[in-house]
């Protein structure tokens, strides 16, 4: 499973950097840059259908919680489901505890897109809670994502990528101890409100 | 019990189970696209009405028909009628 993670790494490294070269530039900000090998839960906003492979900018070992439709593509997905993606609507909640709770145990991290589908604009959706029920469960560390300027790359209905910037920040991360009082719905309402924060420092001042 | 009743203890639920600001506790707000509940959020809504009006909710398949927080009002006065729910009752 391994092996086709990495696949899809660096499938998706060419997907971001190397097709899109001189049309879209991708900018990655680590305000941690720590990793210590341990699975963490990656929480991002979705603005198009470019943010899944701007996840490979990530240097962590990571499947990501996704929705039917990448295992509908047509090599990819074949790809997606021998690395271990999980498909959230194709399983009872219990299984998808209970698989990503062993993944996370396991050091793979996970990479997630509560909105569960994209805003396609820049206000963010409500988020969907199962992820932190799962972090509040497996006590491990939630990492808030910024993707800023995807949104008309490509823009939805087109596969045209228009020219310009996408920036990904990796925030601060969440430990288990920070959030432990909370519930799921206060806890996903506090990632939600770092990353809209966030955003709205870097898109009044870019 | 009391419709005004009804819609006070209601909004605790809200306020407390969920931390919502009482200002966004309208009849007209939709429980998942304005306040932001998701379908595993309801399953904990259900717990803790129950708990606030002492009734069975869990089987209930109006529950399923909820969307705003007008509908949540009157599917608990509408219990409260079949179940002849008097007082309010807090464990």
């Amino acid at each position: 499973m391994r092996r086709f993670r990495r696949a899809i790494s660096w499938y998706g490294k060419i997907i971001i950097k190397v097709l899109p070269f001189g049309l879209v530039k991708v900018i990655y900000k680590d305000y941690e840059q720590s990793n210590n090998g341990q699975g963490v839960i990656f929480v991002c906003n979705h603005r198009s259908a470019s943010d899944p492979f701007l996840m490979a900018c990530l240097p962590y070992e990571a499947i990501q919680v996704v929705n039917m439709w990448p295992f509908r593509l047509p090599i990819l997905g074949i790809f997606a489901r021998w690395a271990g993606y999980l498909s959230i609507r194709e399983m009872p909640f219990e299984d998808f505890l209970e698989k990503a709770g062993k993944l996370l145990k396991e050091g793979v991290s996970m990479v997630t897109f509560p909105e569960g589908t994209r805003s396609t604009s820049k206000a963010m959706g409500q988020f969907h809670s199962s992820v932190f029920r799962l972090a509040l469960e497996v006590r491990c560390p939630i990492v808030p994502m910024c993707i800023s300027g995807s949104e008309n790359i490509p823009a939805k209905g087109t596969r045209l990528l228009e020219p310009g910037k996408i920036r990904v920040y990796k925030l601060k991360r969440l430990q288990w101890a920070d959030y432990k009082d909370l519930t799921p719905f206060t806890l996903k309402n506090k990632v939600r409100d770092s990353i809209a924060q966030h955003l709205a420092v870097v898109e009044t001042v870019s | 019990m009391a419709q005004k009743e009804i819609i006070k203890m209601t909004n605790e639920v809200f306020e407390e189970a969920f931390e919502i600001e009482s200002q966004k506790l309208t009849p007209e707000a939709n429980i998942f696209n304005d306040l932001g509940l998701d379908s595993l959020d309801v399953v904990d809504l259900v717990v803790a009405l129950q708990k606030k009006f002492g009734v069975q909710i869990r089987n209930d398949e109006r529950v399923r028909n909820i969307r705003t927080l007008g509908d949540i009002y009157g599917f608990i006065d509408a219990l409260g009628e079949e179940n002849k729910l008097s007082l309010p009752r807090e464990n």
